[in-house]
């Protein structure tokens, strides 16, 4: 194999390049051989003596993408601390060279990538859409360990460098340039040629620790400085909850060096990274993080062949309707949306319109694409336009002949290749399409809500399913941003099917005695986003009834929530008319007390394990539905839990978390 | 609608995104299958240099299909049409959206040419002295902005005086010109209740609601309250109100034009087929809107027919005094008697409103339809417009 880094001598005009291109990886991720092509470049630059030094990569939209994760994931603590060493020698030795450094940064420029960046006086960013640069260790449960936290409050400042390094974030070129994290942005095809007039133009770069006086101030004095490490500590502490150590210790590094220089505080860095990087937390994270990236690919092993959509028909301009559409819309595809009438549609479409102009503002897509996403919506009281659609996706109502209704009349309109998607949480897509002519050609696609923010989506496979219909579907859900899972039919699919377990669960809790929110407060502490409760409360008591009506056809006679049926025939919907397992007055919420009297029981302590007993009842379901092949993989099951139900990702998901526990078969259904 | 009202917020181009992406949904053409674009239009903001292409790009139309805006006042629309449908025969394109569109609550104002020259003059110096001294001479009467042109730069008449004038040649009173108006809001009334005129109506969606109707028909107007309406244009000896003509309009229309093959094999069902067309002028200082009276005769010779073969007419209603002026010239050159009851039997743009740039598809498409549900053979559109043009289409319908 030919090396991964090149060193190219100065040329007549004294610039020397350092070319990157690991033959292996599409990404560029920092191996070890990497790493000792890289040695031996520096090295040979040192002898060499350019006047400027040029680093880019011979992939022309991508940079470094991040350290390999093999490099971390399957070695000791010694090993990775080592590793990190060496690399901040690299780069120091990089940033020493008495000649002006120049990275031409085309593409993702990631965790490591970015520290090499860092290394070299001057950063030159393409305007491309590929070009991101970020310290992201922190998401993977690492912090940046090749001198990223000393060098980026040096370059753009403390509070930058904070928001930046612990927010994980990655910045287009724009928003770089923005921060000072890159020095100009330049269109693709100019890149090498601005590196190299920066090169030859401009001196060694002199760090001042941010920009303006006060980012200045508050990089250098010392007690600026430690009350904005003070403040983001505090951020870190409301974020974390205490499961995740990993940005206290980017903190702690960051600190460190500002107080007693790089020496001591790159020290700190790789002494937090060999501990993080070898921890059950760090793992989990990316074990999480390794799924994730490639479960757009994994998802359609094994299924047919998926037919590319341009046009999609949504039934139902409601709220997930809506939500729908904009993934859709931003996607690329124009759609269509059927309501009752004319007014509907026009606030499904307002909503949209509304959710694009928002992701405009905040940069998420780009602001003169928002009035073409808005433009790609239209839509009617008729199935006018759903024709030419490759999927239409039923989006109604949580009831089962409505849903049937709208198959009919879908079945009536389309052509016999459509293939339809129906939105449900938790009733069986056979039953949806029992009277269907093409049943075979009727998906499950669940969303999560609020659509735009969560990323999951669950596509239900029945057995008779057409394989390029679910291919279809799954590739419509990566299309969209989103990460698909494929599961089996059922009441409750996977998703809904764990979390009903759970809350039967806390249910049963409440009929001994618990208090609401204490079991809440139980498993917020354990890592859970909400409670039980709250959940059912945000989602509203009808349809979390309607969830656990539909499930409990699983579990044993009990299994039905008594409880949550009384509560909604007095009328309790939960937070939306502020009754339901809580009293709710603006912000503040109380336990409900008429809860107790319904559930017959004086409300007592939560007992001591409340939070192992209901996520292990959640855990239990997990396993059940691997064994009952619902699941077609543990790693789906892992994917699915935490992208979907906030399961806390610190634990690796239900399968990972179970594995550790020793605990990998399941009890018996009863 | 009525300039001003519900679709005021509405530029130029988001009308035409609006009907064109309706056009698509409703013959279930997919975005990516458009393969050019030719829109009419008459005022624009100059930001609009070529609307078509603005229309193609805001859409995420594909970026390789041409695009380009044409004019002929208020026939601009036919002028797209008849283009479109001249590439498809001539086989340069296969599938065509051709509309118009029109924002008459936006109509762009523009500088006087003193201001304009100055501030050209200022944005090219060098030095602020120089920029100061770009406006030397602007006078604070030089800085009102000036409407784009409602007279005719050849006459200096309006519009409203041009067919003061065909009335008062062709003898055309005011009763007659009253009825006809009577005419145009009690059939689009009627033809929007009945539902064969709703169905061509693309509902608009704006932030606050959706829009779903026209706002202009009369559905309560009698003779008698047209009658009691003063003369706008000639106030002594004039016979034109506001009741008689056809008002200042916001509105887009848009239609797709394809070759039978590629039509086929997208598995469309055309609705009608273009069979000839003509264009014809005058010397806007005679009769200023007659020229159909003259492209119609030759558009039926070169399809082969005579008015007579001809089930459904749909004629663009400027004023009443230049309809019931296009039918007895028609006469008088020989064309033949036109049957008033085969006209805009559904109402016409006195009721409807006149989008300039749009009515050219609009007219056609009411057309096609009515046509089409009447189970006729042959219709004729026509459309005159400013400075003397005037534009005639004949259509086959291929539903039957």
């Amino acid at each position: 194999m030919r090396p991964s880094v090149l060193y190219v001598p100065a040329a007549a005009d004294g610039v020397a390049r350092i070319v990157i291109d690991r033959e292996d990886d599409r990404v560029n991720a920092i191996d070890q051989r990497m790493m000792e092509g890289f040695a031996a470049a520096v090295a040979a630059a040192k002898t060499d003596r350019p006047r400027a030094i040029l680093l880019l990569s011979a992939k022309p939209d991508q940079f470094i993408g991040g350290a390999d994760l093999n490099l971390v994931q399957s070695a000791s603590e010694t090993d990775i601390k080592a590793a990190s060493e060496a690399i901040q020698r690299i780069l120091a030795d990089l940033a020493a060279l008495p000649a002006v450094s120049v990275a031409a940064i085309g593409g993702a420029a990631l965790g490591g990538g970015c520290e090499v960046a860092l290394a070299c006086d001057w950063r030159i960013a393409a305007d491309a859409p590929a070009m991101r640069i970020g310290q992201v260790e922190i998401r993977a449960g690492l912090l940046p360990a090749g001198g990223g936290t000393q060098r980026l409050p040096r370059l753009v400042g403390l509070p930058r460098a904070l928001d930046l390094i612990l927010g994980s974030r990655q910045l287009d070129a724009r928003r770089a340039l923005r921060a000072g994290l890159v020095d100009e942005v330049v269109h693709p095809a100019s890149l090498e040629r601005a590196a190299v007039d920066r090169a030859l133009r401009a001196g060694k770069r002199e760090v001042r620790g941010g920009r303006t006086p006060l980012e200045r101030a508050v990089t250098w004095l010392p007690p600026l400085r430690a009350y904005a490490l003070r403040r983001a500590r505090a951020e870190v502490a409301q974020q974390t909850r205490g499961h995740y150590p990993a940005p206290y210790r980017a903190l702690e590094a960051i600190a460190t060096g500002l107080a007693k220089g790089i020496a001591e505080g790159q020290a700190a860095e790789a002494r937090a990274f060999g501990e993080l990087a070898a921890g059950d937390i760090a793992r989990s994270l990316l074990h999480l993080l390794v799924l994730t990236l490639g479960q757009r690919r994994a998802a359609l092993r094994g299924l047919g062949t998926p037919r590319e959509v341009r046009d999609l028909g949504i039934v139902g301009a409601g709220f997930m309707g809506a939500g729908i559409a904009q993934s859709a819309a931003v996607a690329g595809i124009a759609v269509r949306l059927r309501d009752v009438d004319a007014a509907a549609v026009a606030r499904g479409i307002a909503s949209a319109a509304k959710l694009t102009r928002d992701a405009a503002h905040k940069g998420i897509i780009d602001r003169r694409e928002a009035p073409r996403v808005i433009a790609r919506l239209s839509g009617g009281g008729d199935l006018v336009g759903f024709a030419r659609a490759q999927v239409v996706i039923e989006a109604v109502f949580e009831d089962l002949a409505v849903k049937r209704t709208v198959i009919a009349e879908l079945e009536a309109a389309l052509p016999a290749d459509t293939v339809i998607a129906t939105n449900t949480s938790a009733l069986p897509i056979a039953e949806i399409a029992a009277a269907a002519m093409h049943p075979e050609r009727i998906i499950g696609m669940h969303f999560f809500s609020p659509v735009h923010r969560m990323p999951l989506v669950e596509v239900v496979r029945p057995s008779g399913a057409s394989p390029d219909a679910v291919a279809t579907v799954v590739a419509l859900a990566s299309a969209m941003g989103k990460i698909p899972i494929v599961v089996g039919d059922g009441p409750g699919f996977y998703t809904t099917r764990v979390i009903s377990a759970l809350s039967a669960d806390a249910f049963a809790l409440l009929a001994e005695g618990a208090r609401v929110d204490e079991v809440d407060a139980a498993m917020t502490a354990f890592g859970w986003p909400v409670g039980p409760f709250t959940l059912a409360d945000e989602v509203g008591l009808a349809v979390a009834l309607h969830a656990g009506l539909t499930t409990a056809r699983l579990r044993p006679p009990g299994g039905v929530p008594h409880l949550l049926a009384a509560m909604v025939a007095e009328g309790m919907q939960g937070k939306r008319n502020g009754t339901g397992f809580y009293l709710y007055a603006g912000k503040r919420k109380v336990p409900n007390p008429r809860v107790y009297e319904l559930a017959g029981a004086a409300p007592r302590a939560a007992p001591a394990g409340t939070a192992e007993r209901l996520t292990g009842a959640f855990v239990d379901e997990a396993l059940r539905c691997l064994d009952l092949g619902i699941l077609r993989s543990a790693e789906e099951g892992d994917l699915g839990a935490v992208l979907g139900l906030g399961f806390p990702p610190f634990l690796g998901g239900p399968f990972r978390y179970a594995a550790a526990r020793g605990s990998t078969r399941t009890t018996p259904a009863a | 609608m009525k300039a001003g009202t519900e679709l005021a917020g509405l530029d130029v181009l988001e009308l035409a995104k609006a009907a064109t992406v309706e056009a698509l949904a409703r013959t279930e053409v997919a975005f990516e299958d458009v393969g050019e674009v030719i829109w009419g239009n008459v005022t624009r903001p100059v930001a609009y240099h070529n609307l078509a292409r603005e229309l193609a790009l805001a859409l995420s139309l594909p970026p390789t299909a041409p695009a380009f805006t044409v004019g002929m006042a208020c026939a601009s629309a036919c002028v797209a049409i008849t283009t479109a449908a001249d590439h498809v025969a001539a086989g340069t394109a296969d599938l065509v959206v051709a509309g118009g569109s029109e924002s008459l609550s936006n109509v762009p104002l523009e500088v006087g040419r003193k201001l304009s020259r100055a501030l050209v003059r200022a944005s090219q110096a060098k030095t602020l002295q120089a920029r100061l001294s770009s406006f030397a001479g602007i006078r604070p009467g030089d800085l009102a902005p000036v409407a784009s042109g409602i007279r005719e730069t050849s006459t200096g008449l309006t519009m409203g005086e041009s067919a003061e004038r065909m009335a008062a040649i062709n003898g055309i009173t005011r009763e007659a010109q009253d009825a006809w108006a009577y005419r145009s809001h009690a059939l689009a009334a009627a033809g929007l209740a009945d539902g064969r005129l709703a169905p061509e109506v693309g509902a608009v969606y704006l932030a606050r609601g959706a829009v779903t109707s026209d706002n202009h028909v009369r559905r309560d107007t009698t003779i008698e309250k047209l009658a009691a309406l003063r003369p706008v244009f000639d106030r002594a000896h004039g016979t034109i109100t506001a009741g008689n003509a056809s008002p200042l309009t916001d509105g887009g229309a848009a239609i797709v034009i394809a070759s039978e093959e590629r039509a086929k094999g997208l598995g469309l069902r055309p609705l009608a087929a273009i069979r000839s067309y003509a264009y014809a002028a005058v010397d806007p200082a005679g009769q200023l809107l007659l020229a159909p009276a003259y492209a119609i005769p030759v558009a039926l010779r070169r399809a082969g027919l005579a008015l007579g073969d001809v089930d459904l007419i749909e004629m663009h209603e400027a004023f009443a005094a230049q309809v019931l002026s296009t039918f007895k010239v028609l006469e008088e050159n020989g064309a033949g008697r036109v049957d008033p009851d085969r006209v805009n039997v559904m109402g016409g743009s006195i009721a409807l409103g006149h989008p300039f740039g749009a009515t050219g598809a609009r007219v056609l498409l009411t057309l096609a339809r009515e046509l089409a549900r009447r189970g006729g053979r042959y219709g004729l559109a026509s459309v005159c417009a400013a400075g003397g043009n005037g534009a005639a289409i004949v259509i086959e319908n291929l539903t039957a």
